[in-house]
């Protein structure tokens, strides 16, 4: 493979990634609604387009077309830097996750996803650390007391999560011992996926996650009866559309995670023993990923309709006096299977 | 700090948070599999019940005239002040008859407090709910746009027959 | 001092008064429709039963005496059933009509049967029917059904009209009302029956149906249709007046005042020709200019004549304000022709109410201009016509209409400057007009033919004034209103007081004269007008106060 065909082919997976996502991301806010109405008897979009399924596209056009505000005490730089950085995190997030194995397509060997690194791990929690700064200076540069608010709640709320979501994934890694997604899906052959092997980090993580993408019952950053919008209450039009793709995006990205660090990702246990055509267990296995990714989709949007929001000294306690103990325990739990058991 | 006094001391498993969780989700899962309420308004419309309290309108007799006396209680016991009543000499038995008989519906609170009022019946709260104005001016009904015939009233009439003591 | 118990209370009486009476000057209220205290009594309505112990049965307080030592009970329990045994009786053959009666909200029945009957009838019977909407006179409808037969318009046409128009006919339940064959009961005093009427059986032809008595406010005033200045009370509703009706005043015109008073001096003040802007001849035509335009071109114009080739003439028709502040502009002009026109109807007087002297301020304007020494109005009216007299300033008059000679000689002025409330021949021959407040949109004093000066009003607002910032009495529709409700957009005409006008005349002048309320241009009328000496304008009140000019005072 010459240079020049490796950065065609990136380019072509960029691109094909970032219209697959924001397809999923528009898609996924049409089931948030459709999803939302069920749960209270009604029927959700249903003008736009036949089931409303045009309806997305009504969004953003409505969300492009509006008036772009900049309250006048803002810090105008960072007001609009802030949508971009929470934007980028989403986006750039993606370019790890591995959605099936290798295939062969013309002749070249491809890897199903954008770059296959070998911290890739460590890059996520990395990018979804530099997340915090999108939504702090969105909170910061409004000159309002509620994004302001939003934005100290978010940054204080996504920290302390982080701590017990980077020790649950301490132990996947131990088990796995790499950083790069694609070995960790590799690790949990057959029914060893992480979410039976290690129970507790699997809840402490899905937790952790609920609260780092910011998602009821963790939402307290824009919780509305107290903060009328949170940390982009000052936000309109297409910025606003930027922070609004970014909470969907980031929304996807942990399910990708959850499924990849946890459920096996792309696997379907034991197929390979079936002795199937190479081309379909690549089909049956980036469905079954998709499958995976979408019961988690779901997951949060019915969480989201289910749950009340915590209080917010309740969020932190449970971040600090639970979640973290917890994932602490899931180490030592995973310690011991390691030294017990040989994993 | 004192311990806060609870309603009910939860048990384990309520503290364990996670079975409340799963019963939670289990009855929103449940109502996301029965059937939707919602009426698709303009096509279908919600027919109101006869207790309902929908634009208030002045009841228009078999021949034409309005039951209206035009005595003005109804205009007194508006709390928004939306009735306006003047009233001019018939030759009709009745002796008075509304001259000019206007609601502002930007006023109206349909609180019903005009029907209730009413001695001789003449203005009910119609089923009516579907009020649109392009401006002051058009939200000013007159007699035109208040008088009903008293047939399509017949549910009202009844129900108040049936209620208003 | 003989004593009576009402209620407990101790009271002094002199001798020969009823009990009803002496309750009324205790203030203590004993329900009744067929007393009046100026009329005599007739005791037949029977609701002013009360307990007087020692007396074996129920008295009615009206045709009692009073007697030392009694002791009366007007709530005891069997005065209460008494009271509520009558009520159901009157309210027998009553029709249950209010919604359409025009008494409702100041009937005595509506307020006695709310507070003293049962509530509901146990009478199952068809009620009496009888004539209604019965043309009792020229300006009276009477309605058979409601009449509860209590005599008081009766009594009032024998006693206080003297004209014995009425009477009762038939018998029992079947009696009513009614004018003898042939008669109408046309009588100038005719409608205070309708006041009297304790029900809506009698009506206003005028006011009928007009207007709930509820949605209008009312302003103390005077009437301003002769000299008698009877008190009354302006009914507004959405800026225009509906109703006048009088007010008790025992020095001037008691319960009463005449159906000329009563009908025809408040017409003019929403009237089709009433004066709404300044105007000033241009070109042949009266055109609207605004005031500021006005003022400087009434005060230039002045200024080109000498003070004697100018007159100014007052009226009888504006206050003593108007006329005073008129007086101190002509001092301020060196004008020593300065008078007013009488306006009498030689003849047209009784002994009741009516005076010749059709102006309700002659005696004021007297009082006002007795410093003046210049020419009288005969002295102008030849100064004109020998064209010595070249500019007249007319104020709220209409010199025009006494006569051809009048408007002839205003025809030949080289400058006339009017202030006036309605078009009328002055007007229209006029170079410059000032719209003037009428006697209903402004404050002031009006001294009637017995010497007595009066205090009249705002009832209608005027474009300048506010009804919340200006004090002015205000109905529940003026107070929630807002410019968007069609309710409250009665007009209101862009005029000012004619003290005000001359006022700011005289600033345009270079004078000194500046006022901001009526009460000012009072106090200082108190100040240097004999007369008036030491008066306060908020003493005159709502009755008035006789000034010290003895020989005017007749009764």
């Amino acid at each position: 493979m010459t240079i020049l065909e490796t950065i065609i082919i990136a380019l072509i997976k960029i691109v094909l990634i970032i219209v697959l996502m924001l397809l999923s991301v528009a898609y996924t806010v049409y089931f948030e609604r459709k999803i939302a109405a069920w749960v209270q008897n009604r029927k959700g979009p249903n003008r736009v387009g036949w089931l409303g399924l045009l309806q997305p596209f009504a969004d953003v056009f409505k969300l492009l077309l509006k008036e772009d505000i900049v309250p006048e005490k803002a810090n105008k730089i960072l007001h609009t830097l802030a949508p971009f950085i929470a934007l980028f995190v989403s986006f750039a997030t993606y370019a790890v996750i591995t959605i099936g194995p290798a295939v062969e397509i013309f002749g070249y060997k491809i890897n199903l996803v954008v770059a296959d690194v070998n911290i890739g791990i460590l890059y996520v929690l990395a990018l979804t650390s530099l997340g915090v700064y999108g939504i702090t200076f969105a909170g910061w540069s409004s000159g309002s007391k509620y994004s302001l608010l939003g934005g100290i709640r978010s940054s204080a709320q996504m920290i302390s999560y982080e701590v017990s979501m980077g020790f649950s994934i301490a132990g996947v890694i131990m088990l796995s011992q790499s950083l790069s997604p694609m070995k960790i899906v590799d690790s949990q052959y057959g029914w060893m996926w992480n979410a039976v092997v290690q129970p507790i980090g699997f809840i402490t993580f899905l937790v952790s996650a609920f609260a780092e993408t910011n998602r009821l019952p963790f939402d307290l950053p824009e919780a509305e009866p107290e903060l009328v919008g949170g940390y982009h209450t000052e936000y309109s039009s297409f910025k606003f559309a930027g922070f609004f793709l970014a909470e969907y995006a980031n929304m996807i990205v942990a399910s990708m995670m959850i499924v990849t660090l946890y459920l096996g990702g792309y696997q379907i246990p034991y197929i390979d023993k079936l002795g199937l055509n190479s081309t379909l267990l690549v089909f049956l296995q980036i469905g079954a990923f998709l499958l995976k990714v979408a019961f988690f989709m779901f997951f949060f949007i019915w969480v989201r309709w289910s749950l009340p929001r915590f209080r917010y000294d309740q969020l932190m306690d449970l971040g600090w006096k639970v979640m973290f103990p917890l994932s602490l325990l899931n180490l030592v739990w995973v310690a011991l299977l390691i030294m017990i058991f040989g994993f | 700090m004192a311990e806060k006094k609870r309603l009910k001391n939860l048990t384990f498993l309520e503290k364990m948070y996670i079975p409340e969780i799963v019963k939670g989700l289990a009855l929103t899962l449940k109502q996301m599999l029965s059937p939707s309420v919602t009426m698709q308004y303009p096509e279908v419309k919600f027919e109101p019940p006869a207790s309902y309290r929908g634009r208030p309108v002045l009841v228009q007799e078999t021949n034409g005239t309005e039951r209206c006396v035009a005595c003005g209680l109804c205009s007194r016991v508006c709390p928004a002040l939306a009735i306006e009543v003047q009233a001019a000499e018939t030759e009709l038995e009745k002796e008075r008859y509304p001259q000019k008989f206007e609601i502002n519906m930007l006023r109206c609170i349909f609180c019903g407090f005009c029907e209730e009022v009413c001695p001789e019946e003449a203005i009910v709260m119609s089923k009516d709910y579907e009020l649109v104005f392009q401006n002051r001016e058009s939200a000013i009904y007159g007699k035109d746009k208040l008088l009903v015939p008293v047939d399509e009233l017949k549910d009202r009439i009844d129900f108040l027959r049936k209620f208003k003591k | 001092m003989p004593t009576i118990t009402i209620d407990g209370k101790q009271i002094e009486f002199k001798q020969g008064q009823t009990v009803i009476e002496v309750a009324y000057e205790a203030g203590v209220e004993i329900p009744h429709f067929c007393y009046h205290p100026k009329l005599s009594i007739s005791g037949n309505c029977r609701v002013c039963l009360v307990e007087i112990e020692k007396m074996p049965k129920l008295a009615i307080s009206c045709a009692t005496l009073a007697g030392d030592g009694m002791v009366v009970h007007t709530n005891s329990a069997k005065t209460l059933e008494a009271r509520n045994a009558v009520m159901e009786f009157i309210l027998i053959n009553h029709p249950l009509d209010c919604p359409i009666c025009d008494e409702a909200g100041e009937c005595k029945l509506q307020d006695y049967a709310y507070a003293h009957s049962r509530g509901e009838s146990r009478f199952e019977e068809i009620k009496n029917r009888k004539e209604k909407r019965v043309q009792l006179g020229p300006r009276i409808k009477f309605d058979g059904d409601r009449c509860i037969s209590c005599s008081r318009c009766i009594r009032f046409s024998d006693e206080i009209a003297k004209s014995n128009q009425l009477t009762f006919t038939n018998r029992g339940d079947k009696v009513t009302i009614s004018t003898f064959p042939g008669e109408s009961f046309d009588n100038p005093y005719s409608m205070n029956t309708v006041d009297i009427c304790p029900v809506g059986a009698l009506t206003n032809n005028d006011f009928r149906f007009k207007s709930r008595v509820w949605e209008m406010s009312f302003t103390d005033s005077i009437c301003v249709g002769c000299a008698r200045g009877c008190n009354t009370e302006i009914g507004v509703r959405n800026n225009e007046i509906l109703r006048l009706t009088p007010r008790q005043n025992e020095e001037v015109n008691s319960f009463w005042m005449c159906d000329n008073g009563r009908l025809n001096t408040f017409k003019n003040v929403n009237a089709e020709d009433r004066i709404d802007g300044t105007f000033v001849r241009k070109e042949g035509q009266l055109q609207k200019v605004n005031w500021d335009e006005a003022l400087e071109v009434a005060a230039k114009s002045l200024k080109e004549y000498k003070s004697g080739e100018i007159a100014f003439v007052g009226s009888a028709f504006a206050t003593c304000e108007d006329n005073f502040v008129l007086a101190k502009l002509a001092k301020q002009l060196n004008i020593a022709s300065v008078d007013f026109a009488r306006h009498s109807v030689a003849g047209d007087q009784d002994d009741i109410l009516i005076r010749e002297d059709k102006t309700p301020n002659t005696a004021g304007a007297e009082l006002v201009f007795t410093k003046t020494n210049g020419a009288k109005l005969e002295g102008i009216f030849r100064l004109i016509k020998e064209g010595k007299v070249k500019t007249l300033f007319v104020m709220e008059d209409d010199l025009g209409s006494i006569n051809d000679e009048w408007e002839q000689a205003l025809g030949m002025l080289d400058l006339l400057i009017v202030t006036a409330t309605n078009s009328n021949k002055t007007t229209a021959l006029a170079d410059i007009v000032f719209p003037a407040a009428s006697y209903a949109e402004k404050h002031g004093t009006f001294v009637n033919f017995q010497g007595r000066v009066q205090r009249i009003r705002p009832a209608v607002s005027l474009d300048e004034m506010d009804r919340a910032l200006d004090g002015m009495n205000m109905s529940r529709w003026d107070k929630f209103g807002t410019k968007f409700d069609r309710w409250n957009q009665g007009h209101k005409y862009d005029a000012k007081p004619s003290w005000k006008i001359l006022a700011q005349l005289s600033s345009h002048l270079g004078g000194k004269i500046k006022y901001e309320m009526a009460e000012e241009v009072f106090a200082e009328i108190a100040n240097s007008v004999d007369a008036f000496k030491g008066l306060d304008y908020d003493e005159i009140g709502e009755l008035g106060i006789q000034l010290k000019i003895s020989e005017k005072v007749e009764k």
